[in-house]
């Protein structure tokens, strides 16, 4: 294979090298990084994020976006919650929290089909409505969940904790879906373009309504995954989870304007990308003040390489045309 | 058809600007929080309201979800609307600084509440924790209790967000305190969280695992403890006072769960944040200030720590304990 092929391929994989640089460096770092407990301890850590950033995906393959993924967090996790404090078993609450991020995505989803109203208005008002009401209900306090919550957050099957395996299973079927339906090769027609798949006599309200019920699903999940981890759903539950999953999703090269991204390999090593970063500065014991810092640098960097290959790219479509 | 829309919309919109250029009547006074979301914020928010009721004086309530700017056009709201003082709990030390203008432009006394304000030429009152003290005074007793048990100890630090005064405050009084006890405790590991569970649940996880015999630990606020204890409980390391692998472990603010925990006798110490006395030192100074009384520029909060020993005694004074 030639120089300049490998080159080509090494770049369309520059999250890929990104993660394995941010590895090798902790791992120069810290012996404690390149473990398998803290491989382990990553994904586990990065599973309620890969999640609800999976449904991101979907709603920005369509050009749309989701603000209001960390509201059905924090309002799913507070009702189920509270149900379960209330006596309701541990195993109801999932699907109750499932039903609940259903109900909240194919309202945003309803929203945006049938008053032609922009997602970013309709998601942007679900997730103050969404964070006010989790609030109300829970009277501004943590509702503490019973022991068998956090037993869910920490089972293994096989060595393998069990909110990996969900992630796993999520991510697997969310690209299934996108690459071996009709609904999945639709909803890249429709990020493209949303007239040229109408005039292709695509049902473009059946797509969007199903993208947003998607995500408020996978919204839920990932809560849920968070919630069995933590054992609490507090106040601030799922604040800015919305910017992590974007993030998540853009830095797997998934395009804001639509029709361009995947959510393997590309969603899942952007939320791996970002918390290798995180657990590496806690594992070096990084000053503090350098979080924010770092994380911002190597966000910026990868979207910057990605912006210039998009805009070669149309250049070059530009000279063909 | 189209002039009666018209027509509806003017009648509406005169009606609500009347109801908002109206005086208020009787003595009012506005309560402008930043946010809600913590059990503090709402143990704060009732207090005011309590102190407000006790002494015969109207309120107006706004809640600016984060959102400073917001704040600001809550506090003009207010000050449009003819409050008598103003009581402001609010984003961070230096978007109040408008604020304390635009209550000063209109000579209506106003107090900071919990948060110190940058410096500024503008006529206020601070009513604020003394947040380096209280956790200085909190890691001492841990430590003491760490000297007490006769071996070396690793600590971990949960900070806070790093924009947030109080955060910084209570990281140097940590720093401090520990600086006493370098031959005992050494500092393995500063988990910033930015006031985030998630963040600093992952945070917790991988300190203890690179650091597994980390046994001494201080979160910058209670409502940090849910990540903390699962994190403990994930690494086997979360045992009562008195078991060999007890981590000894402190916190601040003084919420409900650190009160449980203190029962239970999992938390050494905890550093408390006196909330009825702040809130009626906030409302009591604008009133005086009101009747043009002599009345502090800043009142601050000794507040106190609670531990096994002086539980019984202090739980009384821990807003928690009643939460």
């Amino acid at each position: 294979m030639s120089n300049p092929v490998i080159f080509k391929r090494l770049r369309g994989q520059s999250i890929v090298i990104l993660l394995a640089l941010v590895i090798l460096v902790f791992s120069l770092l810290s012996p404690g990084y390149f473990t398998t407990q803290n491989f382990l301890n990553i994904l586990l850590q990065a599973s309620g994020l890969t999640i609800v950033a999976t449904g991101m995906t979907f709603v920005l393959l369509t050009a749309g976006i989701d603000l209001s993924v960390g509201s059905i967090m924090f309002v799913a996790g507070v009702i189920s919650g509270k149900l379960v404090v209330g006596g309701l078993s541990v195993w109801l609450a999932v699907p109750v929290t499932l039903v609940l991020g259903i109900i909240l995505g194919l309202m945003n989803g309803w929203f945006v089909v049938r008053f032609k109203i922009v997602p970013f208005i309709v998601t942007l008002a679900t997730f103050f409505a969404g964070r006010g009401l989790g609030l109300l209900i829970s009277e501004t306090r943590a509702v503490n969940l019973p022991d068998e919550f956090l037993q869910i957050g920490s089972a293994r099957i096989l060595g393998i904790p069990l909110p990996v395996i969900i992630m796993i299973m999520v991510v697997a079927v969310a690209q299934l879906v996108l690459d071996r339906t009709v609904f999945g090769r639709q909803v890249y027609a429709v990020g493209n373009s949303q007239e040229r798949s109408v005039k292709a006599g695509i049902n473009l309200n059946r797509v969007l309504l199903r993208v947003y019920i998607i995500c408020g699903c996978c919204a839920a999940l990932g809560g849920l995954v968070a919630i069995a981890q933590l054992g609490a759903v507090s106040p601030t539950f799922g604040f800015q989870s919305e910017f992590m999953a974007i993030a998540a999703a853009v830095l797997g090269g998934t395009s804001l304007f639509g029709g361009k991204g995947r959510v393997f390999p590309g969603t899942l090593v952007g939320a791996l990308l970002i918390q290798s970063i995180q657990s590496g500065l806690v594992i070096v014991n990084a000053d503090p003040y350098l979080y924010p810092l770092i994380t911002g640098t190597i966000i910026f960097l990868i979207v910057l390489v990605d912006s210039q290959r998009h805009y070669r790219r149309k250049q070059m479509k530009g000279i063909s045309t | 058809m189209l002039f009666r829309y018209y027509w509806s919309l003017l009648v509406i919109v005169g009606c609500l600007t009347a109801g908002c250029a109206a005086k208020e009547e009787g003595t009012v006074i506005g309560i402008s929080f930043e946010t809600l979301q913590t059990e503090y914020w709402v143990a704060s928010i009732e207090a005011m309201k309590s102190v407000c009721e006790e002494n015969g004086v109207g309120y107006l309530e706004a809640v600016a979800n984060g959102d400073a700017n917001r704040q600001f056009e809550q506090v003009n709201n207010f000050i449009s609307r003819g409050v008598d003082g103003i009581v402001i709990a609010p984003k961070d030390a230096h978007t109040v600084i408008p604020i304390i203008k635009a209550a000063n432009r209109a000579g209506i006394p106003i107090a900071i509440y919990n948060r110190l304000p940058a410096e500024n030429e503008g006529d206020y009152i601070t009513v604020v924790a003394d947040n380096y003290e209280i956790s200085r005074n909190t890691v001492e007793y841990m430590a003491e209790v760490a000297r007490e048990s006769g071996k070396k100890h690793k600590a971990m630090i949960l900070i806070g967000d790093l924009g947030d005064i109080n955060a910084v405050n209570r990281r140097r009084g940590f720093d401090d305190a520990l600086a006493a006890h370098k031959d005992l405790i050494e500092v393995v590991a500063e988990v910033p969280t930015e006031w985030n569970q998630e963040k600093a649940l992952a945070g917790v996880t991988n300190a203890l695992q690179v650091n597994p015999d980390i046994d001494f630990i201080f979160s910058s606020s209670d409502f940090l403890f849910p990540s903390v204890v699962s994190a403990l409980k994930n690494a086997d390391k979360y045992h009562p006072i008195g078991h060999p692998d007890h981590v000894i472990l402190g916190g601040f603010d003084g919420d409900a769960m650190a009160y449980r925990m203190l029962r239970e006798k999992y938390l050494d110490a905890d550093g408390v944040q006196d909330v009825f006395f702040e809130c009626q030192e906030s409302v009591l100074a604008v009133i005086r200030k009101m009747r043009e009384e002599q009345v502090p520029d800043l009142i601050v909060d000794p507040g106190f720590v609670i531990h096994q020993q002086n539980l019984e005694q202090k739980a009384e004074s821990m807003w928690g304990a009643s939460f």
